[in-house]
């Protein structure tokens, strides 16, 4: 059975997509995941294939050179880049909430100015609404941007950013008012404005993804660098998070299913007690349970990108493929070790990488814990 | 200019697989562009690339319906527009040879009139390796058979293509050759692109142009092979592997007097 084609009804453009996005990570992103995650370091290579490929630009309007993507092919280039690797699909999809943040919300002159550009692969946009002491909780945050004449002034501290290092272009949510926690704004701010970079965090998985702190002192944008009325942001984060939810989650069905592909051929070849343990029934029951589990998450990430695409409210669904996608991405790199035996347990095996990769999915862009709040709210207020 | 591209959907085999009849079970087969085709793609598309006149690539295919897909990604990467010559008496036919494919070819090239024809070396399925050279043949063309390296600029400036071509013994033949002309491309002689989102997008809405034996000006006896296959089997495989234990030195002796066991050297 073709996993990946069931109970889909993707267009003839969007299943070539798909192929080629999945031939690329196979070819070109993937061999690379090995020595990225031991050196902690972006492989740049594949992310200027990600522009040829014109993935870079793949939330961009077409009017600025973008693919403008619906959200099933966003889903889809999603799934099959972190089919290669979690951390360049990471790297992307952060790159992308910037685009989208640029686009939707940006004037005629900074869309002229960054979307192009962009589209192009650099410069690599960032997205800073965490704070070390406002995560799941962003209204908490505590970076104030204070108007002065034409200008904003920022101060404060940003955390856990994605392209911290690599990126040039910070989408920012700071308050107007340090004492009002409705006046959350979007800013754009870039990287020679003068903020700095912090140290790059050692992590458990997604290791390649160059995460790091923003520091703000005194940083000064000119005020038409406001993407949002003042106030606004907080909403127009979520409003964009929605759509990247999307994304995260079909992340994991990606991940999920390199484990599992992983194992499979593992199975296949590795004999104990006179034949491939392929054969042994509590070896193909954890098979029967892994794609059960991937199924169900990639169809859950068709049906939320199906209700945006149809402009439906996909706030619960995009919320639960994300929860849901998340924790089973965990399961089965988790049982994808479990079938390598002690050399699952080593770098030697690919799903050593991914079983690391996978706890971060149920952790960023909403913990399960938020998303369950989010899906509580759709389906009891 | 015109570039004409012979391209093929070919057939990748499953590791396990069953033999029904004369041919291996579908079920255990994958269709894919041939992998030398993918070349002469890439190749027919840097010439273009490369022109200061418009250069128009074709490409053509013999194959069902199902091939489409196919000739969708040469389309993605840059080729203009495709024709797909089928119809019901070429699919019954039992076999399609090499003339039968050339008779097929022949027609396309009097329609379309092309400056040059590219050509996989062969097909990773049926692997005869004859197409291309048959078809130069048939229509009068020069031709260059297994370039891995071509002077774009002679093409489009001097009506010249300047080829290298891969003999074996690692020696490369440089030959030049007068258009209109077929060249057959070895693997190796570019590195074929992927195609672009974009590019995805624009080949939705490309010409697949299909044609019928009939539209081509032939009937029928255009398939009729005069090869048949008789059998198709897989051949039993005896794997009987020694492995030699020791460090270099005794290896070697281990496998020296292996060898001469076997007869092998003199005595």
């Amino acid at each position: 059975m073709a996993i990946a084609d069931a109970g889909s009804s993707l267009t003839d453009e969007q299943r070539a997509i798909r192929d080629v996005v999945r031939e690329f990570a196979v070819e070109e992103i993937r061999p690379t995941a090995r020595e990225a995650d031991e050196t902690e370091t972006f492989p740049e290579d594949v992310w200027d294939g990600l522009s040829d490929l014109d993935l870079t630009g793949l939330t961009v309007p077409e009017e600025y050179g973008g693919f403008d993507a619906d959200r099933t092919t966003y889903a889809l280039v999603n799934e099959e880049v972190a089919y290669g690797q979690l951390a360049v699909a990471t790297a992307l999809s952060v790159h992308c909430l910037a685009t989208s943040c640029i686009a939707e919300f940006g004037s005629e002159d900074q869309k002229e100015t960054w979307l192009p550009e962009m589209t192009r692969g650099r410069p690599v946009g960032m997205f800073a609404l965490s704070e070390p002491d406002a995560g799941s909780n962003p209204a908490q945050m505590s970076t104030v941007a204070r108007r002065d004449g034409d200008e904003y002034v920022i101060n404060g501290k940003k955390q856990w950013i994605t392209n911290g290092q690599r990126g040039e272009v910070c989408i920012l949510f700071a308050k107007t008012d340090p004492d009002d926690p409705s006046s959350v704004t979007q800013f754009l701010v870039p990287k020679d404005a003068g903020f700095e970079v912090g140290k790059k965090e050692h992590k458990l998985g997604l290791r390649a993804s160059d995460t790091t702190g923003l520091l703000f002192d005194d940083v000064r944008i000119p005020a038409e660098n406001r993407l949002t009325e003042e106030g606004k942001g907080l909403s127009a984060a979520f409003h964009i998070l929605t759509g990247g939810r999307v994304g995260i989650a079909a992340q994991a069905v990606g991940l999920a299913q390199s484990a599992f592909d992983e194992a499979r051929e593992y199975a296949h070849e590795r004999e104990q007690f006179d034949g491939p343990i392929s054969d042994i029934q509590s070896v193909r029951h954890k098979f029967s349970d892994m794609a059960t589990q991937i199924h169900a998450a990639r169809l859950m990430v068709r049906e939320a990108a199906r209700q945006d695409d149809a402009g439906e409210d996909p706030r619960t669904a995009a919320a639960m493929a994300k929860y849901f996608a998340s924790e089973a991405a965990v399961d089965v790199t988790n049982e994808a070790v479990q079938i390598h035996g002690g050399y699952g347990y080593t770098t030697d095996f690919e799903v050593e990488r991914m079983y690391r990769d996978s706890k971060i999915t149920t952790i960023y862009e909403g913990t399960s814990e938020i998303q369950k709040d989010i899906i509580a709210r759709g389906v009891l207020d | 200019m015109k570039v004409l591209v012979t391209v093929k959907e070919v057939a990748e085999v499953e590791d396990d697989f069953e033999i029904a009849d004369l041919d291996v079970d579908p079920r255990y087969l994958e269709y894919d562009l041939n992998e030398w085709d993918e070349y002469a793609v890439e190749s027919a598309v840097q010439l273009a690339e490369a022109a200061d006149e418009e250069v128009e690539v074709v490409s053509v295919t013999i194959g069902p319906e199902r091939s489409e897909e196919t000739i969708r990604m040469a389309l993605a990467k840059g080729v203009d527009r495709a024709v797909r010559v089928w119809d019901d008496d070429i699919e019954a036919a039992e076999f399609l040879d090499v003339a039968s494919k050339v008779r097929l070819l022949e027609a396309v090239v009097a329609e379309e009139d092309p400056d040059i024809v590219l050509s996989g070396v062969q097909a990773h399925d049926t692997g005869f390796g004859a197409t291309g050279v048959a078809l130069a043949d048939a229509i009068g063309f020069e031709w260059g058979a297994v370039v891995n390296a071509l002077d774009i600029e002679g093409v489009l400036n001097d009506g010249v293509a300047r080829v290298h071509r891969e003999l074996e013994g690692g020696i490369e033949e440089l030959t030049e050759i007068d258009l209109p002309a077929v060249l057959t491309i070895q693997t190796g002689i570019n590195e074929p692109r992927y195609a672009s989102l974009r590019g995805i997008r624009q080949a939705q809405s490309k010409e697949i142009a299909p044609k019928t034996l009939s539209d081509l000006g032939l009937d029928f006896s255009a398939v009729e092979s005069e090869l048949f296959l008789t059998d198709m089997y897989e051949p039993e495989t005896e794997s009987d592997a020694t492995y030699f234990e020791g460090d270099a030195g005794e290896q070697a002796a281990a496998l020296a007097s292996a060898l001469r066991e076997k007869g092998v050297g003199a005595e």
